[in-house]
């Protein structure tokens, strides 16, 4: 929401008119901005690159007679082998679990990984340009204040 | 008198942010809900009526019906959605609120001001 406030502002305002206080509030919003969608970003990169591992999984784990160890807890495994390597059961979120084949599984998971370039694409416009912001602000805090305000800083 | 009121009236506002920042908190909270449940439905709908759908409850998966599970995510929804409107009241409430104690500080450090300086002006004379 303050964002909304923000935004027009910082294109409109012309930096030098703002005092210090001011102009620190700015940094601090557009710094608090600027780390939340940097944390986004690295959260969504783990999100792609765990769906990418799904995908080697289905390609690769799934052949007939494979044994493995099956956890029943953390600590606790039971050997077993595999059953049926034609289906995977694939979370597709809220709880929710859906059969399907391994191809169908696949499709999915690679679909997700396409949704997520897409998003990680606009993400890294989005971060460039607060970060260029972040420098405007920093570099029009050092010029157009006179000296003695300088000092306050 | 009129340092003290001051003082009262940016308690006030501190609190009203604090409810601000809650109140948005929830508010991206649902956000992604509404995100994961509109993903779930998207993957429903491309799904044949006799797909085997389970649902995670605690640290069982139990089988349930398309139709129940699509019933259920739509209800979810519809539910998040109706949140949704209600917080979002919310925040303009809030913002309201905020903006006319904002509107009373400003006042009062006005008057304050000007006490400030008709003693000034006194002290001079």
């Amino acid at each position: 929401m303050s964002s909304k406030d923000k935004a027009p502002q910082q294109q409109t305002v012309d930096l030098s008119t703002l005092s210090v206080d001011n102009l620190a509030a700015v940094k601090k919003q557009l710094d608090d901005e600027l780390e939340h969608l940097t944390t986004s970003f690295a959260k969504l990169r783990q999100a792609q690159n765990k769906f990418k591992e799904c995908i080697t999984t289905v390609k690769t784990g799934l052949r007939p007679g494979k044994t493995i160890l099956v956890p029943l807890t953390t600590s606790l495994y039971v050997p077993g082998t595999l059953s049926d390597t034609e289906n995977v059961l694939v979370d597709v979120g809220t709880g929710y679990y859906v059969e399907k084949s391994a191809a169908d599984a696949e499709n999915f998971y690679a679909g997700k990984v396409k949704t997520l370039t897409e998003n990680l694409g606009e993400l890294e416009k989005i971060v460039a340009q607060k970060s260029q912001n972040v420098q405007i602000v920093e570099s029009g805090r050092s010029f157009p204040h006179p000296p003695e305000e300088g000092a306050m800083c | 008198m009129s340092v003290q009121t001051l003082q009262d009236l940016t308690d006030e506002f501190q609190s009203l942010s604090k409810d601000m920042s809650t109140i948005v908190q929830a508010r991206q909270k649902l956000d992604s809900q509404l995100q994961e449940n509109k993903s779930v439905q998207k993957e429903f709908a491309n799904l044949p009526s006799e797909a085997n759908i389970y649902k995670l409850i605690g640290p069982v998966l139990v089988k349930q019906d398309k139709s129940e599970a699509v019933m259920n995510v739509d209800k979810r929804l519809e539910f998040i959605t109706s949140e949704i409107t209600r917080i979002e009241k919310q925040i303009a409430d809030v913002q309201e609120k905020q903006e006319k104690k904002k509107m009373e500080i400003i006042q009062v450090q006005g008057q304050l001001q000007q006490g400030a300086q008709q003693q000034q002006a006194q002290v001079g004379v």
